[in-house]
């Protein structure tokens, strides 16, 4: 229709790995001062398609081809990409983490001066006017490591910024950001799109891409399904129906259960900052938890709501507080004293502490109950493979089998195998730190159903989410946190969005 | 016409299913080397040559095993070749005093076990890298062999105690090899099937995850180390007995050969993955290296070239299997860092 529009177009796209097709002839288009949104399934083919566009996977290794503005192009590495202004935003953060935010944003494109050494104050302009453009002030010398995911992803935006893309590509750019910072990347995108760039934007969650994408292609198994436009107006449960392949029936299941005895309390928790020293987190925290209660932690990002379930975990240090389990003090000083007295943590950052790359998938699973499912001495091999064919199933989780390396799994159906290592075990307590982050909306729908069940069995569970709807939706009770203690603590008949956001900012 | 294609597709299945082993490379390097020297030169596979390969790769091959438990959780262990010594001399002043043999034996082991308990728990306690502290030790505990010995080898050994290492099984199965295989067996087993196995692999992978998945890491790191020195002890008596005596300057070098034999054999330096069948058959690769260059006639200063040059190219193949890895997941894991440190400044 709008061929002499077209900025970017994909013909055929067939993409094969080890055992598996991730691409099957998609084709695609994407136009001037367009906002494109690619949406489907864990493990549709999403990722893939993008670290094609990006020379990611070397364009002798895929069959089909790239024109840009018209012209074939063949992509071989990133540095081809990049410098025909396509600039990528990975799912996975791609930083050093041990050098600074300067280093970071400028990584690759070092200003140099008259002697040929790298000119750091120019970098450091460089770099914080990058930021600016983000409303991010930041100690640009610090290293990257010590900073919180939300703003890791952040550094990520402003170093492909700085490239002055004329195309750019986000890969869930969100899973990470808070909804304030989300607000203000659509600012960003809707701006450089009035700026003339075009722009491809990969997200699980559908208002996100109802209010910012123009239009909508939707990836099934690798094969390209439909698309949609805005300007004829969204239909959500075609799109879903499109995603998953079938008809999905209620997004939040509901269970009758009974809430139980006190199982967990809080006293006056005290956490010192990961990264300043010197400065508590969390000063000040108490709270409780009962038998089969969904308990949502709020608060915004920076409250501490990680630092606390992390303390209570014994996977960093708390410099006060007592947990008391079922009305026994417990001492918790190791995430295996945790473990020994029923306590399981769902980390955030998956890559740095969630997976273990060099392994399969169901030995991934089954770390958390090795002792469990042991024979005499030996592993009980049958006994392991059923356990994970399980939740494998379960979650449908998108792989050739339970032997494949989990490293070549979609970021969501990574995330399914570590959600997947703590529903396997018979812990009491559950505290998840963003369970569904990445994850599709038909699997979503099934881990809730999972939760709920947990809870009807009896196990007490905290959930962190950057998606207040979901917390609303699943949660007995809410306590916010703000300025390093309790704000306030909502029941389900009291919470909304606004009552937790007000009490989160504190106003 | 179907079944035809069938066969075809099954042997293609096989081919496929033993090109995905992780021993694949070192078993092709393997044969092709044998065929090579072999029609290069025929006293190679005579029966005479073969026991020799065997019985003297034996000694690496006790080990192996340990050592590739050290790299599998990231680690690494220089001091093997001192523990070596130190295991040969102390079992053979045992022997000397006269006590019985099995207690002689079982104090080389100890006194390897010891050795490997200061190393874990410098390791694991004060967390000083493996590389520093086992170079240290490698030093410390070769100190020692001399003070102990003064310098003077620890001769002559009773009869009843070099015996050991002259017993054959079947009249043909040197003592040491059946020991080395043994314990091969024993940790091939333990590796794959226990839960002590997998969390060496957990901890090589990604400490950090296996310890929030509540892995013992520093137990199972502490173990890694005595169970190495303990087998290198092991290997020091079974020398000492070769020898009839127990020698200060014993397993000189003993670790480079140990450690390039497991690399050899598939193990990554990077941690996270290997096999014991793997290092089995490195070690048995560099020993009929040595031996087949040998009995061609090529200096011992063209073996050391050779045995350097191997060992890169084995790292080598490792980093570009890891590349492999890497290109399907940006920052996989933190094994994959370093390439990926290469690959950020490149792009
Ligand atoms: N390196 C690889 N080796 C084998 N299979 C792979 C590899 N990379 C991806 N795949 C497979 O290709 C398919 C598509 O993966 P991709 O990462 O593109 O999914 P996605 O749509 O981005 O999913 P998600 O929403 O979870 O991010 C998946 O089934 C995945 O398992
Ligand atoms: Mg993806």
């Amino acid at each position: 229709m709008r061929a002499e529009n077209s900025v970017l177009t994909v013909k055929k796209m067939t993409k094969r790995f080890q055992g598996t097709t991730a691409l099957k002839e998609v084709s695609m288009e994407l136009f001037n001062q367009e906002i494109l949104a690619i949406m489907g399934e864990n493990g549709a083919g999403k990722s893939t398609l993008m670290k094609i566009l990006s020379g990611l996977y070397p364009g002798s290794e895929t069959e089909g081809s790239i024109f840009l503005h018209g012209e074939e192009v063949l992509f071989e590495s990133p540095i081809d990409s990049e410098n025909m202004g396509i600039a990528m935003i990975y799912q996975e953060l791609n930083l050093e983490l041990d050098l600074s935010v300067t280093e970071n944003i400028c990584l690759g494109r070092l200003p140099l001066n008259k002697v040929g050494l790298i000119d750091w104050q120019k970098a450091e302009v460089i770099a914080v006017e990058a930021l600016e453009r983000l409303n991010l002030t930041l100690d640009m010398a610090a290293t990257v490591r010590n900073l919180s995911p939300s703003m890791q992803q952040l550094i990520c935006i402003a170093r492909a910024l700085v490239r002055n893309p004329s195309i750019l590509i986000l890969d869930e750019p969100t899973s990470v950001l808070t909804s304030s910072e989300t607000d203000m990347l659509m600012e960003i995108i809707n701006h450089l799109k009035e700026q003339g760039m075009a722009c491809i934007y990969i997200s699980h969650k559908l208002d996100e891409v109802y209010k910012l994408c123009d239009r909508i292609v939707i990836l099934r198994d690798g094969y390209y399904i439909s698309q949609y436009l805005k300007q004829e107006g969204y239909d959500s449960e075609r799109i879903i129906e499109d995603m998953i392949g079938r008809k999905l029936n209620v997004m939040y299941p509901s269970i009758e259960k009974t809430i139980g005895e006190e199982v967990l309390r809080i006293e006056e928790l005290k956490v010192p900052h990961t990264s300043a020293y010197g400065k508590d987190i969390i000063e000040d925290v108490s709270f409780n938890l009962h038998r089969g209660e969904i308990l949502g932690l709020c608060g915004l990002v920076g409250s501490g709501r990680s630092e606390t379930i992390n303390a209570i975990f014994g996977s960093i240090p708390r410099t006060n507080g007592k947990i008391i389990i079922e009305g026994k003090e417990v001492n918790i000083n190791s995430t295996r004293d945790a473990m020994r007295n029923g306590v399981g943590l769902l980390t955030e950052d998956r890559k740095k502490n969630g997976f273990i790359g060099t392994m399969s998938i169901s030995h991934n699973m089954t770390l958390t109950i090795l002792e469990k499912i042991k024979k005499l001495f030996l592993i009980d091999r049958k006994k392991e493979s059923e356990k994970a064919r399980y939740f494998f199933e379960k979650l449908s989780i998108k792989a050739p089998g339970l032997e494949t390396l989990i490293s070549s799994l979609s970021g969501g159906n990574q995330q399914k195998v570590i959600l997947s290592k703590w529903l396997l075990t018979d812990l009491k307590i559950l505290m998840l730190d963003e369970p569904t982050r990445g994850i599709d909306v038909g699997s979503k729908s099934e881990i809730y159903k999972i939760i709920n069940n947990l809870a009807k069995e009896g196990v007490s569970i905290i959930v962190i989410s950057s998606e207040i709807s979901e917390l609303l939706a699943i949660c007995d009770r809410f306590v916010v946190l703000g300025h390093g203690v309790v704000q306030t603590e909502l029941s389900k008949e009291d919470a909304s969005e606004m009552a937790i956001l007000r009490a989160s900012s504190n106003t | 016409m179907k079944k035809k294609s069938g066969a075809k597709l099954f042997s293609a299945n096989i081919i496929n299913k033993f090109m995905h082993r992780q021993e694949s490379s070192i078993i092709l390097a393997l044969a092709v080397y044998i065929i090579f020297v072999s029609s290069v030169n025929s006293t190679f596979i005579s029966s005479g040559n073969i026991f020799n390969i065997f019985r003297s790769s034996g000694f690496a091959l006790i080990s192996i095993t340990g050592m590739t438990l050290v790299l599998i959780t990231a680690g690494l262990d220089l001091s093997v070749g001192s523990v070596l010594a130190l295991g040969g001399v102390v079992s053979g002043m045992v022997a000397q005093a006269g006590l019985p043999i099995p207690l002689a034996l079982l104090s080389g082991v100890a006194v390897g076990s010891a050795i490997g308990c200061i190393n874990g728990l410098i390791i694991v306690g004060l967390r000083i890298p493996p590389l520093i502290v086992t170079l240290g030790m490698q030093y410390a505990a070769r100190g020692l062999v001399s003070v102990i010995t003064k310098g003077v080898p620890v001769y002559p050994l009773p009869k009843s105690f070099t015996a050991m290492e002259q017993v054959k099984l079947f009249g043909i199965i040197p003592t040491v090899v059946v020991v080395a295989l043994s314990i091969a067996v024993i940790f091939h087993i333990i590796l794959g099937h226990t839960p002590f196995g997998r969390s060496v692999y957990a901890l090589g992978g990604n400490e950090e995850a296996a310890l929030i998945s509540g892995i013992n890491t520093r137990k199972t790191k502490f173990n890694v180390y005595v169970i190495t020195s303990s087998l290198a002890g092991l290997a020091g008596v079974f020398m000492a007995a070769r020898l009839g005596s127990g020698e200060a300057a014993a397993g000189t070098g003993y670790e480079l050969t140990v450690i390039c034999g497991s690399i050899i054999g598939g193990t990554s330096v990077l941690g996270g993955t290997g096999t014991i069948l793997g290092a089995v058959l490195g070690g048995l690769f560099m020993e009929i290296l040595t031996n087949s260059l040998t009995l061609m006639h090529i200096s011992v200063y063209w073996q050391q070239l050779v045995v350097g040059t191997i060992l890169i190219l084995a790292v080598m193949l490792d980093q570009y299997k890891r590349d492999l890895m890497l290109k399907h997941s940006i920052r996989g894991n933190t094994q994959t860092e370093k390439a990926q440190k290469k690959l950020t400044y490149e792009s």
